[in-house]
């Protein structure tokens, strides 16, 4: 206690002492004990005088107010009353809600050591009370409970007496001590959950070793024991089961059997655990640091399977049946989960909102308020919690916002690793103190805990001791646990188990007699241990009692009524949404990212191409394919690092939500709305000033279209590596292998038909490989989009496309496929034995079968009848002249209808520019929507050839644009590179539109890979088989590490 | 659970889908104009006259050639401006413009510009593929010959035969007319060049001369021009070109005949003919006829 609520207490002792009556002989007596207690003897004096003091200041006119009207009950002084008030609000500040209950009972005791109950007094205390903000029934009960001795009158539910025979009470609890003179009573007070005892009798009992006088109130506190001289002694957990009997929570039976579990790696981390617990204990993990605590706790707690053995839940199989217990399981890992950028109530808010379905806003900021309050953040409710460099609130009050988001929720079994550590002992003990009320509610909790203190040891009651490799070397009670090791090792006072001064407990006892090491004849220690883990285990399973078998279990507890599907998403994307908005600095950097990189792409690119104008003209400009590429690429980066971090920086927010058992999908979705929101709106700013620089037109949504799209397809992916890897610098590792194929594959830095042949270069398709790379995609969407459909070149498109087809079968095609036959004719006349090869002959064969099926050749009837003749061995002069005649029949169709296309597109044309006005408008537009050098590009002009043999086919180079795909079965796909349209079950799709669908499936795919985590289930399926590998050369390293193998043999 | 709640979405992508699909109408409507090949075949006209009128048209290498020999000086304004390309929206301009072009970059062959060469260069190329007849111009073989000026011989040899392929492929097409534009175009960029430089007066007679025997290829190409006087277009140059005629009349040419000689030359017996014409032409006819000449290319390349 602060010196300064110290001097507090006395004033306010003072003010309620002098009132009326005045200080009386027990008064100062207790204040004295009260001191005592708290101080040593010269500070005791030194508090008694203060207390003297302001008894003596208000003296003098309390005597005069006394003879004027000696008779009257006097009411209390307005002045004493602010005092009172004052110095109660001062308190508020300091106390938690504990040590203010534990302030009023005092106050009350004062009074009662006079039995002075004076109406003066009692208003004193009530207004401390009041300022003190304790509920009125507990204030009553309170007051009754010092006040009354008449056990009938004390029948109420907060109320428990230990007695020889049972009292007619109905409300009150009891507890039958057969010995006990007199009787025990207990108070809680079940806000701050505070047990205080008095005690009626005249038998000496000890509370804690200290004994036990009628006078007094004493405070009941946890791991508390009161002894009597006959009869068993009755501990803090007997106590609170009773009151907890009959509260709504359910009995949990944990228990362990033969838990074992292998790593990966082949190394042991846990052996034969067996553990068995109920509602309302605290149960300690301890050991050496690698001695597999928290590989426990997660084996516990259901995260990690256990290689053998089984973990039941009122006989359910935690590990095989987890959907039937997943919400009755809470973790709090050692690791803060809090959301850094946002405050400490919206982390409650959000945490209960996801847990309770029914309750309304009021309800929830009720319970969040208080929740707070319990927790002592009341008062920092609206501060961000931040991060651990930049922080906002201490490292014992972020821990114990952690613990607030569980208890917000209260599971039945709370598994805690570590939450003392990097904490100061005094937040450490808040912590704990935590935990502790908790089991007081039926929780049974498990925390593993390093070096605790003998405050924070005492509060567990039981302690799993590990010992290197996963032994359990001892399970029961954490003061006994002092006394067996002390006793193995024959130790002197091996019987006690704590100081019986000042009953501390040095848990670290324990470990320097299980870690101690063989010392050498020179005096130093080895590095071999006295006892190994392996001896320890044998030894504690020599004195282990049998796990007794419970047959009959109460039924789980209801998970808590999570919210459903589309709330958790609603709740989900507000806490991601306000989170994110809340951190201004990604927020900026985000929406100014992508028309920074819009504006720079552009402006950069932006040029006039005749040196003597001044007038930028879009169709000269020789960068828009480049653009077209770098839209791609930008929108994949800007979202790949938009999500490449989301799951990554929630995961330990995941981690505890996996046991609210809450839907993965709609936290999934969350995320991804909301990065598709922001993806929605780079794009439009990106294309917005991109395009508007460039001068492309009337395109804006397309563009859009494609940017989004791609950026989506990059957020999943994002969330993806950012699910399945665990640091942040693998994941920006892995950025650069994500983009770099899809920039090389793209078809823009790289034509197809001039990549290595064995991943499919110079194919008459996309190659495989660049088919699954999104950017390709969107690339040619974009390409063939904007070639197809500007406004200049959609007003002759389609003719156009039927001239380019005429023109090619006219001009190349069959004069190539004619050579074929020329050649074969000349070669003949020649006396050539083998005037054909049978591949050319196949060519003949497949060309002109492809022809006679061509929708042109079909409608007007120019089809080769004897087509099945052209074989190696039918192969004859005959039929060459045969086809010789059709193919210039063909010809002479293809000639005559590209004159007509021709024609009419330059009558068209003609029509178009006849007037000044219409020749310039005309002008105008073919500079403002066409563009040359993309033209060329789409129409592939600077292909060496514009045809190709692949195989026994003839395949078109040129003009890919006004190429529908040739391939026109039902489940074909692909086509070649920038086709105008795609084969989707036989009929022709826009290529725009087929693309922008294919990357949604590729984002479904990605999403549903998200789900199921593929990617980290591939990778530790990677992990596995290098192991396997690595376990062939097992022999090697045995040779290297005798220890390891030791292990491997005494295990079989 | 959720792959339920995607389906909605994927049909939607899918209904836009068939919705776009619309196009095909357009489709159609571009595969009605199909014609039957037996019906167009009668339009067919007789291509071999065609051909040997076009191949009487003086090549523009001779003209050039002759003004390098006569000391002209090299001038760029006087060929057609590389940007006008932009303007040359028509089938009807384009192979007027790829003639003149054509013309435009022989003479700058014959000068070793090669720089601006390669602007003309990719005129011509753009030109004959607007045309649909690049194939005769391997682009990528002319400019890396270009880079340097001792390949001129072989650059102006592919020209040549590019355009003479490109005139006999597209009389072969059916596409006469444009051959005959192309052909016309080259022909009336000679002559404007060679009516425009500046010379000094002795090498000027030459050129007057040259000019003069023009007289007869005009008649030519009006007698080809003729075939095609259906087409308003080249009613148009038909007019300009009588006018142009009208001109050329007053130029008066003399055969003077003169006894062959036999010769030997490299140890082969030549028949030399002596026989020559004599072209009487004024400086003033040759101002009118500039003027002309100047407003018809002027109009062609504009």
């Amino acid at each position: 206690m602060s010196e300064e609520i110290l001097k507090a207490l006395m004033q306010l002792f003072a003010i309620i002492a002098k009132q009326d009556v005045g200080l009386s002989v027990n008064e100062r007596e207790f204040v004295e004990n009260f001191l005592k207690q708290q101080l040593n003897e010269s500070s005791v004096k030194e508090y008694l005088a203060l207390f003297d003091s302001h008894i003596e200041s208000g003296k003098p006119k309390k005597t005069e107010e006394n003879a004027e009207k000696p008779d009257k009950p006097r009411l209390t002084s307005v002045k004493d009353s602010v005092k009172t008030l004052g110095i109660a609000k001062k308190i508020n500040k300091t106390l938690t809600q504990k040590q203010k209950v534990v302030v009023l009972v005092r106050l009350f005791e004062l009074v009662n050591s006079d039995k002075n109950f004076t109406p003066q007094r009692m208003a004193i205390i009530d207004t401390a009370a009041d300022v003190f903000n304790i509920d009125k029934d507990e204030y009553k009960s309170i007051s009754s409970f010092v006040v009354e001795n008449d056990s009938s009158n004390l029948d109420f539910q907060d109320i428990l007496f230990i007695d020889a025979e049972q009292n007619s009470n109905n409300e009150s609890h009891f507890i039958q001590s057969a010995q006990l003179s007199g009787s025990i009573i207990l108070l809680r007070v079940k806000s701050v959950d505070l047990y205080f005892l008095r005690y009626t009798g005249e038998s000496e009992l000890l509370l804690n070793g200290l004994p036990i006088t009628n006078q007094r109130i004493y405070l009941f506190a946890n791991g508390s024991v009161i002894k009597q001289p006959k009869g068993k002694p009755i501990f803090y957990t007997d106590i609170a089961a009773k009151f907890l009997s009959d509260a709504t929570a359910i009995n949990v039976s944990f228990k362990a059997n033969n838990i074992n579990l292998t790593f990966p790696n082949g190394y042991k981390g846990l052996r034969n655990i067996g553990l068995e617990e109920q509602s309302g204990k605290m149960v300690a993990i301890m050991g050496g640091s690698g001695a597999g605590k928290t590989t426990l706790l997660n084996v516990l707690s259901g995260i990690d399977n256990p290689t053998s053995g089984n973990v039941l839940i009122n006989g359910v199989d935690l590990h095989q049946e987890k959907e039937l217990i997943k919400g009755i399981i809470g973790y709090i890992p050692q690791d803060d989960l809090l959301i850094e950028e946002l405050t400490v109530y919206e982390n409650l808010y959000y945490s209960t909102k996801l847990v309770y379905r029914d309750l309304s806003e009021e309800e929830i900021d009720e319970k969040v308020n208080k929740v707070l309050t319990s927790l002592g953040l009341y008062a920092r409710k609206d501060l961000k919690v931040g991060n651990p460099l930049d922080k906002k609130i201490s490292g014992g009050q972020r821990k114990r916002l952690n613990i607030g988001l569980e208890l917000i929720r209260e599971p039945s079994v709370l598994f805690v690793d570590e939450p003392t550590s990097g904490l100061s002992s005094r937040d450490s003990e808040n912590v704990m103190e935590l935990l502790r009320e908790l089991t007081v509610r039926g929780k049974l909790i498990f925390v593993v805990i390093h070096q605790p203190s003998s405050e924070i040891y005492k509060m567990f009651d039981n302690v799993i001791i590990l010992d290197e490799g996963g032994y359990q070397i001892y399970y029961g009670n954490p003061v006994e646990a002092v006394i067996y090791f002390k006793k193995i090792d024959n130790q002197i006072n091996s019987d006690i188990g704590e100081c019986p001064r000042c009953g501390n407990v040095n848990p670290e006892t324990i470990f320097s007699i299980i870690e101690s090491r063989i010392v050498d004849e020179y005096g130093r220690t080895t590095n071999n241990r006295k006892v190994t883990p392996q001896e320890w285990a044998d030894h504690y399973k020599s004195n282990e009692k049998q796990l007794e078998e419970q047959q009959e279990f109460d039924p789980l507890p209801d998970a808590f009524k999570k919210p459903n599907w589309i709330n958790q998403l609603k709740i989900f994307f507000s806490r991601d949404l306000f989170s994110k908005l809340a951190n201004r600095q990604y927020m900026t950097l985000n929406l100014l990212e992508a028309p920074i990189l819009g504006f720079l792409l552009a402006y950069i690119i932006r040029y006039i191409d005749d040196p003597t104008s001044n007038i930028y003209v879009f169709r000269d400009n020789e960068n828009i394919m480049p653009y077209l590429f770098m839209c791609t690429i930008v929108a994949l980066f800007v979202g790949l690092i938009v999500s490449a971090e989301e799951i990554y920086k929630d995961r330990k927010i995941l981690k505890r939500e996996s046991f609210l058992n809450l839907s993965r999908s709609s936290y999934l979705f969350s995320k991804i709305s909301i990065l598709f929101i922001i993806s929605a709106i780079q794009a439009a700013l990106f294309v917005l000033v991109g395009n508007t620089i460039l001068g492309i037109k009337g395109m804006y949504f397309e563009y859009w279209l494609i940017f989004f799209s791609v950026s989506t397809l990059a957020n999943v992916l994002g969330l993806n590596i950012s699910s399945a890897f665990n640091s942040a610098v693998t994941i920006y590792i892995l950025i650069p292998f994500l983009i770099i194929p899809q920039m090389v594959l793209t078809g823009a830095m790289f034509s197809f038909d001039k990549i290595n042949r064995s991943i499919g270069g110079g194919r008459e398709k996309v190659p495989i490989i660049a088919e699954v790379m999104p950017s390709r995609w969107a690339f040619e969407a974009l390409v063939v989009n904007q070639f197809v459909n500007n406004r200049y070149e959609s007003q002759f498109y389609e003719l156009r496309k039927m001239e380019s087809q005429l023109n090619y079968m006219n001009v190349y095609y069959i004069p190539e496929l004619r050579g074929f036959v020329e050649n074969y004719r000349s070669r003949v006349l020649a006396d050539d034995e083998n005037p054909i090869s049978r591949d050319n002959v196949q060519l003949i064969y497949n060309e002109i079968v492809r022809e006679n099926q061509s929708p042109m050749a079909r409608r007007h009837n120019i089809i080769f009848e004897k087509a099945d003749q052209i074989n190696p061995d039918d192969f004859s002069m005959e039929l060459a002249n045969e086809i010789l005649l059709y193919l210039s029949q063909l010809q002479e169709f293809y000639r005559i209808n590209f004159n007509n296309y021709n024609e009419t597109i330059d009558q068209r044309i003609s029509q178009l520019v006849s007037t000044p006005e219409g020749s310039a408008q005309y002008q105008q537009m073919f500079d403002d929507y066409f563009n040359t050098y993309l033209s060329r590009f789409a129409r592939n002009s600077m292909a060496p050839l514009p045809l190709v043999r692949l195989g026994n086919r003839l395949v078109q180079k040129i003009d890919p644009v006004y190429l529908d795909p040739q391939d026109r079965r039902m489940l074909s796909f692909r086509s070649h590179f920038l086709a105008p349209n795609k084969n989707l079950f036989g009929n022709l799709v826009p290529t725009f539109y087929f693309n922008v669908m294919v990357i949604w499936i590729f984002t479904i795919f990605a999403y549903v890979a998200l789900y199921y985590n593929a990617l980290s289930k591939f990778l530790i399926l990677l992990e596995r088989s290098s192991n396997r590998l690595k376990d062939m050369k097992i022999p090697l390293i045995k040779k290297r590490k005798p220890e390891e193998s030791n292990e491997n043999t005494t295990q079989e | 659970m959720y792959k339920l709640k995607l389906i909605p979405v994927v049909l939607s992508v899918f209904v836009v889908l068939f919705a776009t699909s619309c196009k095909q109408a357009q489709r159609e409507e571009a595969t009605d104009l199909l014609s039957d090949a037996e019906i167009a075949a009668a339009v067919r006209l007789d291509d071999e006259v065609i051909r040997e009128m076009i191949s009487s048209v003086p090549n523009p290498v001779e003209m050039s050639s002759l003004l390098q020999r006569s000391g002209v000086v090299y001038s760029q304004e006087l060929l057609n401006p590389v940007n006008n390309i932009n303007n040359y929206n028509t089938n009807f301009k384009r192979a007027l413009n790829l003639g003149v072009y054509g013309t435009n970059l022989v003479y700058m062959n014959i000068y070793d510009r090669t720089i601006a060469t390669l602007r003309y260069l990719s005129n011509v190329r753009d030109l004959a593929a607007d045309l649909r007849v690049e194939q005769f111009f391997d682009y990528q073989t002319l400019n890396r010959l270009s880079e340097s000026a001792r390949n001129i011989d072989s650059v102006l040899f592919i020209t040549n035969t590019g355009f003479d392929d490109m005139s006999r492929y597209l009389i072969e097409q059916g596409r006469g007319n444009l051959a005959v534009l192309i052909s016309y175009g080259t022909w009336i960029e000679s002559l404007y060049i060679a009516t425009h430089v500046r010379t000094v007066p002795p090498n000027r007679d030459l050129i007057n001369t040259r000019i003069g025997e023009q007289k007869k290829v005009l008649d030519n190409i009006i007698l080809l021009m003729n075939t095609y006087r259906h087409d308003p277009n080249f009613a148009e140059l038909i007019e300009d070109l009588m006018r142009l005629k009208r001109e050329f009349d007053n130029v008066t040419i003399t055969y003077v005949y003169r006894e062959p000689t036999i010769q030997e030359i490299d140890g082969m017996v030549v028949l030399v003919d002596n026989s020559r014409s004599e072209v009487n032409i004024t400086d003033e006819l040759i101002e009118n006829i500039a003027k002309v000449v100047a407003e018809i290319r002027n109009k062609i390349i504009s």
